[in-house]
């Protein structure tokens, strides 16, 4: 294949993807660096292009090559979410599935402004989080999210579940929070 | 634990993955058997489907009409033999300057110094300099100017050319001679210029540099009025290339 020939097959396989490239990578970056991100995935990517056997599985691909660049580059930044209380959010959830009441999930989401629900994502543990968005936020199956993460198909069910479970968790302290402030004010 | 206790615990496992449509059809009669006799499942079902659908509508980020340039000349011929496309950010002249470093910093490092016999180039410190420069411009200098975020994690200082005029635009980390280190570029009087930072010790190690910093306090190389500046300051050693004579250079120390 001619160079002109590969970069043409590159781009055809590659581009498409680059709006949810920028969106995954705005899960560990913001902005400018969210881009350099990508910009060196798909460096690496153009490098390791013969490795992309299967061409319906080039976002999977450069999605592991973004996660590379992210885990290298984060490896110097402190994480910057503030991890809660994982026993409160099980009791949380817990709560709300046990109970007879109406759930309150629906009043949470709907008083919760655009965007606070990913950036709430953040504040649970990343592989959690990270299975969820990649299922609910950019659409991968599961098959293909075991695939860019490592690990097996099961270990995805759990991680999705339990992710979305201590999500409910964090929304429902985090409502009661605020109803205690408005108490108190 | 009764057996139905420990089949609602293996179930409610999948009540995910049922929502989400990723049960094998077997697998979701099972499911669905059970939500009809199990309240808190089906609860766990709405809570599930709500909240994947919630986070489908989140707003995400979009590519900038920059960065989509920028991945679209990935693959193009090496700048080091054609024009390169700059980066919009770019001024015109000083990208003019860089592809002139990018040209020249290869042979540039062919010049020896002192009584030690082997090219500059081949000194791991100075190969790795090189390499990390042309990878650099290949992306046009991607990062922004951040000394606070390139200095985390390394145990040395990080001190900046002492110029007014020289405008700092971008900063990076690297690896030179297997030795954390961190790029600066500037812009000054025109040209672009390329710091490294890098531990004193990395910069002591090769003979001919350590031999050169005993007696003048730099080492120096050039060829065709480009110029490559290695000295020690503040607690660091640094490493300077640019399209520049040395005499010119030398200003920047």
């Amino acid at each position: 294949m001619s160079a002109q020939a590969k970069r043409a097959r590159f781009q055809s396989l590659t581009l498409p993807h680059l709006n949810r490239m920028v969106a995954l990578a705005s899960r560990w970056a913001d902005g400018h660096e969210a881009e350099d991100y990508v910009q060196e995935a798909y460096a690496r990517a153009w490098v390791a292009f013969g490795q992309l056997r299967d061409p319906d599985a080039a976002f999977p691909w450069l999605c592991q090559i973004l996660r590379a660049v992210a885990s290298e580059r984060r490896r110097t930044h402190a994480r910057r979410q503030d991890l809660l209380f994982i026993g409160e959010l099980d009791a949380a959830h817990e709560e709300m599935v046990a109970s007879d009441a109406p759930s309150p999930l629906d009043d949470l989401l709907a008083r919760l402004e655009v965007g606070r629900l990913r950036e709430a994502l953040r504040s649970i543990p990343d592989e959690f989080a990270e299975a969820v968005e990649l299922h609910d936020v950019h659409g991968l199956k599961y098959r293909e999210i075991a695939k860019i993460t490592s690990v097996p198909i099961g270990t995805v069910m759990s991680r999705i579940s339990r992710g979305r479970q201590l999500l409910a968790g964090l929304l429902a302290v985090a409502g009661e929070t605020r109803a205690k402030r408005g108490v108190a004010s | 634990m009764t057996e139905a206790t420990l089949e609602h615990a293996r179930l409610q496992e999948l009540v995910a993955p049922f929502a989400d449509g990723e049960l094998p059809p077997d697998a979701a009669r099972l499911v669905q058997e059970h939500l009809r006799t199990c309240a808190r499942c089906r609860r766990e079902l709405a809570l599930q489907q709500e909240l994947a659908r919630a986070l489908s509508w989140e707003p995400v980020a979009r590519p900038s009409d920059d960065l989509r340039r920028r991945i679209e000349q990935i693959g193009q011929p090496s700048p080091l033999r054609e024009p390169f496309r700059w980066n919009t950010r770019w001024m015109a002249a000083a990208a003019a300057a860089l592809v002139a470093i990018g040209a020249s910093v290869g042979t540039l490092l062919r010049e020896r110094r002192g009584s030690f016999d082997r090219p500059v180039a081949q000194i791991p410190m100075f190969r790795d300099a090189i390499a990390d420069c042309h990878r650099a411009m290949a992306r046009n200098f991607p990062r922004k100017a951040d000394l606070q975020a390139v200095g985390e994690g390394l145990q040395f200082p990080i001190p900046t050319l002492d110029q007014p005029d020289a405008e700092l635009f971008s900063t990076w980390k690297t690896t030179l001679a297997g030795s954390p280190a961190a790029g600066l570029a500037y812009h000054w009087r025109g040209i672009v210029v390329v710091q490294y930072v890098v531990p004193t010790e990395l910069i002591r190690r090769p003979p001919e540099v350590r031999q050169a910093l005993r007696g003048s306090g730099f080492f120096a190389a050039s060829e065709q009025g480009q110029g490559i500046l290695a000295f020690l300051a503040h607690g660091s050693g640094t490493l300077l290339v640019a399209n520049a004579p040395l005499e010119e250079l030398k200003r920047l120390m």
